[in-house]
């Protein structure tokens, strides 16, 4: 979504008068900073899109700070009005977490160490993750006081870890629906195809493709289809396709999903549209190479850091270190369930994967790697289904592996 | 050089600060403009020190440890000192230290990701100073 910066645009905006506004209101209340999580609130002060946990900080005057899911605060930064200064990462990492960063930010950066804290908290009839919001807590408790309530996620985490057939199956037919709509995107992309194409309009060519192929949904959280072209490819690893047209000399990457049975199909793939620089066929093949190296080590009792350590090596032994983010999967269940591996809440880090859970035969992830070079415009991500074996991993996507240069 | 430095000590910076510049040209620190202070807790003593690193595009340009409060870096590192010691004999990668909360980063993140290759290098010349460790 391209920012809107001109008052005499139809569709402008006046979001920094927004944050007056909420700021004025703060100061009636005697609100000293206030803490925004609802994606409403995101929308209406950021104007961009903000799938991922986010939270927004908005101080009693100035610009506030928003803090989102390190894979995607580039590309929120390139689409808010927000200075790239007060779009910040939160990630798997000591003092990253959500809480710390957010945390260090008031106290540290406005230096707010104690007042009055506006925080949003209610029910509402959709959500994404579902966890009890604090006001269903404190009313449902209330409303059944001889019972003792005890957080128990972890059951249903703990039983889901391993996949049994009929699971592995459907997630084995959406991966091939997956497939399927490639075909049609790498279609309608060739022979000149691409040309006045939009991000957009391939996601729907592809949805389409999808869909008839059995497909309900393109069921991801983070964009549906997720596209991006020239430029964004190097933003990370979230891109909602927008409007700009994919162009000859530019990185494309096509990120499809599909759902069926609940299952969720998740497979990108990547190209360059001729003409490609040396140094572009350079940065696809270290890529390439660097999944390659990753799948051959999948098995059955390794571990998220020890593919990360192995992946960032192997990257480092090809010089293209700078361009690998330190982290090469997801986890994966049927609908509802991603991201986090394993069902073990390290208390380090609550709530992010657990870099020495061991996997177990059966264990599904979506092997998921992201190259970014913002400065060169280039990036590549790739995403797909698999299954730990005893040995190895099962891919379930069998599109061929590859960056083609197509014209 | 055979001697063994105590880990953090002024000579122990002095050898980090001359092989730091010699061995990290601009284009392998990626011209990068940056300083981060590592804070190492629970030293043997009971102290807390530092070990501050400037760098400005991509020449390193300041190297100091110390007791106390560092100098004010773009990113502190806190951890404690067996942590960092960990690190720097090679025993524990610096990502996988951060990916499991040994060590704490602050700072912005976007911009700590992309120098996490940079970060590697560093460790690894500072890995190879024959060092005594407390």
């Amino acid at each position: 979504m391209p920012r809107i910066f001109d008052p005499n645009d139809k569709y402008y905006i006046d979001n920094p008068g927004r944050v007056k506004a909420i700021q004025a209101e703060m100061h009636k209340r005697g609100i000293d900073v206030y803490l925004g999580s609802r994606i409403r609130t995101m929308s209406f002060v950021l104007d961009a899109f903000c799938p991922w946990r986010s939270y927004l900080i908005i101080p009693s005057e100035g610009q506030p700070a928003f803090f989102t899911f390190v894979i995607d605060a580039l590309r929120v930064g390139d689409e808010t009005w927000l200075d790239s200064d007060h779009v910040r990462g939160y990630g798997p990492m000591g003092g990253m977490d959500q809480v710390s960063a957010i945390t260090d930010y008031i106290k540290d950066e406005l230096g707010i160490k104690k007042g009055r804290l506006g925080y949003e908290d209610g029910v509402s009839t959709y959500t994404a993750e579902g966890n009890l919001s604090h006001w269903e807590y404190t009313r449902l408790r209330d409303a059944l006081p001889d019972f003792e309530w005890v957080n128990a996620h972890d059951i249903i985490d703990g039983l889901s870890l391993i996949k049994d057939k009929g699971t592995i199956e459907r997630f084995r037919t959406a991966s091939l629906i997956v497939d399927e709509g490639h075909k049609a995107a790498r279609a309608a992309l060739e022979n000149g195809g691409y040309r006045g194409m939009t991000e957009t309009v391939i996601a729907g060519i592809a949805a389409l493709a999808m869909r008839k192929a059995g497909s309900v949904s393109e069921w991801n959280f983070a964009g549906l289809n997720e596209i991006s072209s020239g430029y964004r490819t190097g933003l990370g690893a979230c891109t909602p396709p927008t409007t700009k047209e994919i162009k000859a000399g530019e990185p494309l990457m096509l990120d499809f999903h599909a759902m069926f049975k609940l299952a969720l199909g998740d497979h990108s793939h990547n190209y360059l549209i001729d003409p490609a620089t040396k140094r572009q066929r350079w940065h696809a093949d270290n890529f390439v190479s660097i999944i390659r190296k990753v799948i051959d080590n999948y098995r059955a009792g390794t571990t998220p850091g020890k593919l990360a350590a192995m992946m960032m090596d192997f990257a480092e032994s090809r010089g293209c270190a700078d361009f690998i983010l330190p982290g090469c999967e997801h986890g994966i269940g049927l609908f509802g369930d991603e991201w986090r591996i394993g069902s073990i809440v390290n208390p380090d880090l609550p709530y992010w994967t657990d870099q020495d859970h061991v996997y177990q035969e059966n264990e599904m992830v979506v092997c998921a790697m992201q190259y970014a070079a913002p400065e060169e415009d280039i990036g590549f991500r790739y995403e797909n289904d698999i299954v730990i074996t005893k040995d190895g991993c099962d891919v379930m996507s069998k599109y061929p592996l590859g960056i083609e240069e197509i014209s | 050089m055979s001697e063994l430095l105590a880990y953090l000590s002024p000579a122990w910076c002095d050898e980090a600060f001359k092989r730091l510049q010699t061995e990290l040209t601009p284009d392998k620190m990626n011209k990068v403009s940056t300083s981060m202070s590592n804070i190492y807790k629970n030293c043997p003593g009971g102290k807390e020190m530092f070990l501050f690193i400037e760098c400005k595009e991509g020449n390193i340009t300041r190297v100091e440890t110390g007791v106390g409060d560092p100098p004010k870096a773009e990113f502190l590192i806190i951890g404690d000192y067996e942590t960092f010691s960990r690190i720097s004999r090679a025993e524990l990668g610096s990502q996988k230290a951060l990916m499991t909360g040994k060590i704490k980063l602050k700072g912005n993140l976007a911009k700590a990701l992309k120098l996490a290759a940079v970060s590697d290098r560093l460790n690894k010349v500072l890995a190879q100073i024959p060092t005594q460790y407390g």
